[in-house]
């Protein structure tokens, strides 16, 4: 395997290329780290760095921008990237079906790849081919009409290495997900980190309102107090718990 | 039937992706004669007239938005947008991937308009396929002499650069795309200033949809009065409407503005066999449904608006009686929760809090209280946000409540019907 240098070097006259058809450098962060993520398969840390480097930004300048786009990974994935949409209209017209088939057949859910290295699952949103539904992508290129006869022939190819796309360059081994941790806010299509340490991250309810409803509820509907929430019900969760919510009535001024 | 192919003239029948092709038929014809004959305002003037509107979601007369730059010496941008994401939205990928050398051509008679020297494109990140298939048709224009210095031997000049996303709908917004394109988060800007004043770079930059400058090219063709002839009083010319849904023959469908719905509906083929209309969402999934009473409308932006919708970007999704109108408003506020940037609290908190309600309605386990919350969060993300994203949560949301309230009622907790509202929530939380 080529160590990164080698890359960099190589890549180094079409990145300033790249560079030099805007008016300003940083224009080139996306095409740059679409250029290394063509040829490591992600966005490394030393892509991020070097992009840093040539744009003259700092590293997490780049990161932070990396992060905001869903089409950049961050670690590796499978050979092949498999995105099926669920936007409205693949939905109605049975993009389910599809995609229950596809967590059914290569055992694994959104955002996660299989052992073998060899697939990655994602549902995506609405990718502009509603005409032909279920739509999805593999690495990209667009598939139509599937049906599960197509799907297993389609599978059947990948695992042939018969398949008309190309795989995806995999300089290192996947782990079974590629969502970063403090994304995990990616996976659940939550945005706020909310608390760090809680089981369920941007649970705003706190301890016990584990749907959030009850703090929903104190947001929006300002007559219904604190105060009024069962007390049966905190007792039985546990006397800990109880005990948090008096602390938090009190400081609330009831 | 009223189909009219004028950008769609020879998608399917012939490759408009061969340049060869593209010029046989009469292709760069118009930019060549309005780079030696025309002034840049002889070209706004005949946008101006033509009446063409924004097509990519707000409509905004075209002619208008170039005439907002400045007279200044600053070097000014258009930036052509090609971040086709809005939910059942179909055209731009299609003009794109099957009539590039159109698309280009209309970019470059918009760069001109504004007397521009530099374009972009920002071409969605899924469209890889399509950004090859442009970045290919500009080196043949290129090479052609078609753009670069010195074009025509007319002293103007006039570079294009192709730009690719990397997902994110946001990006599709036009300040959060100029972030993008500065090699920023895509986060939208807060206006004003708006980007004719300050844009890309700071500088004075117009923003148009793909099929928005296509048509600048048959309406240098065949003339302002030639577009402005058709469609109704204030919504002028042709649109290609992206029709999927429960539809026989989904596709997209050029035709004037000012089509009945009902006819819409025919050319896509109609409903399958023995359903009936539910409702139609007019103009992308920002937009609130219309129902059979609004089918003999004018489909255009004026009579959308009335019926308390949108022709947006002319996603016209049609739904029949099987539809899950539960499961729909879900999936359009988990998109919308999805793809908020997360700068303004009410659309990043609201969002996912009404996906979390709505997910509580999918699986059979609503609060009696529920669907009051649903109508006071929606409208309390209305209006308050950066951009427009936050605003698109509520119409479709609302619009289904409204009119489908017996499909909501019946996704209700029964243990939760007999109860006040703060123990059916230690109910639910069982």
């Amino acid at each position: 395997m080529q160590s990164f240098e080698t890359l960099y070097e190589r890549l180094r006259p079409e990145c300033e290329r790249l560079i030099a058809q805007y008016e300003h450098p940083r224009s080139a962060l996306l095409p740059i780290v679409h250029l290394f993520q063509q040829h490591e398969g992600y966005a490394s840390r030393e892509a991020m760095r070097a992009t840093a480097e040539m744009l003259e930004l700092t590293p997490a300048v780049v990161e932070s921008t990396v992060s905001f786009y869903s089409l950049f990974f961050r670690k590796p994935v499978g050979r092949y990237v498999l995105q099926v949409c669920r936007g409205l209209s693949c939905t109605i017209n049975g993009a389910e079906e599809i995609m229950a088939y596809f967590r059914e057949k290569l055992g694994i859910g959104h955002l996660q790849t299989t052992a073998d290295g060899l697939f990655s699952y994602e549902e995506v949103e609405c990718l502009a081919a509603c005409d032909r539904p279920t739509c999805m992508q593999v690495n990209l290129e667009f598939f139509y009409d599937l049906t599960p006869a197509a799907i297993d022939e389609m599978i059947e190819a990948m695992r042939g290495g018969a398949f008309s796309v190309a795989p995806i360059a995999q300089t290192r081994p996947p782990e079974s997900t590629w969502a970063i941790k403090q994304d995990d806010q990616v996976a659940t299509g939550r945005k706020s980190p909310g608390a760090t340490d809680v089981a369920r991250p941007n649970n705003a309810g706190g301890l016990g309102d584990a749907s959030g409803v009850i703090m929903l509820d104190r947001f929006v509907n300002k007559e219904i107090a604190f105060s009024e929430r069962s007390n049966e019900r905190l007792v039985r969760d546990s006397r800990a718990v109880y005990d948090v919510l008096e602390d938090g009535e009190q400081h609330a001024g009831h | 039937m009223p189909v009219t192919k004028v950008l769609t003239a020879g998608i399917g029948e012939v490759d408009l992706r061969d340049f060869k092709v593209y010029r046989d038929r009469g292709g760069y014809k118009q930019w060549e004669r309005a780079v030696r004959e025309l002034q840049p305002a002889q070209v706004l003037e005949l946008a101006d007239r033509s009446g063409l509107r924004g097509r990519g979601g707000a409509g905004f007369p075209t002619g208008k938005k170039w005439s907002f730059l400045p007279n200044d010496s600053k070097p000014r941008y258009l930036v052509c947008n090609c971040d086709e994401a809005e939910p059942g939205t179909f055209k731009d990928h299609m003009l794109l991937e099957q009539a590039p050398h159109l698309v280009l051509e209309g970019i470059l008679l918009g760069a001109y308009g504004i007397a521009s020297h530099h374009a972009f494109i920002y071409i969605r990140g899924e469209f890889k396929r399509g950004f090859e298939i442009f970045s290919k048709a500009l080196d043949e224009a290129r090479a052609a002499g078609l753009l670069g210095k010195n074009i025509f031997g007319t002293g103007y000049d006039l570079e294009v650069t192709v730009h690719r996303g990397a997902g994110a709908y946001i990006c599709g917004e036009e300040t959060g795309l100029l972030n993008s394109l500065e090699g920023k988060r895509g986060e939208p800007r807060l206006k004003p200033p708006f980007p004719a004043i300050a844009g890309l770079y700071g500088m004075p930059t117009v923003v148009n949809n793909v099929e928005t400058l296509a048509y600048l090219v048959p309406i240098l063709e065949k003339g302002a009065e030639w577009f402005a002839a058709v469609g109704t009083e204030r919504s002028k010319g042709y649109k290609i409407i992206s029709i999927s849904g429960h539809v026989r023959k989904p596709g997209n469908y050029e035709v004037a503005l000012g089509t009945t719905v009902r006819e819409l509906i025919e050319i896509a083929g109609g409903l399958r066999e023995g359903r009936t209309l539910m409702a139609v969402q007019p103009g992308g999934g920002s937009s609130a449904c219309i129902f059979e009473e609004h089918l003999d409308w004018p489909y255009d932006y004026e009579s959308m608006a009335k019926a308390g919708s949108m022709l947006g970007s002319g996603a016209f999704v049609v739904f029949d009686d099987t539809t899950d109108f539960v499961k729909c408003a879900f999936n359009l506020v988990r998109f919308f929760a999805h793809e908020s940037c997360g700068q303004c609290t009410p659309c990043r908190e609201g969002g996912h809090w009404l996906e979390t309600v709505l997910h509580r309605f999918v699986e059979g386990r609503g609060l009696r209280s529920d669907l009051e919350m649903i109508r006071r969060v929606s409208s309390t993300i209305t209006g308050l946000n950066l951009c427009a994203l936050g605003d698109s949560i509520e119409p479709f949301l609302k619009s289904v409540i409204n009119r489908f309230p017996e499909q909501f009622e019946a996704r209700i907790d029964a243990r939760s019907l007999h109860q006040n509202g703060s123990t059916a929530m230690a109910a639910s939380a069982q």
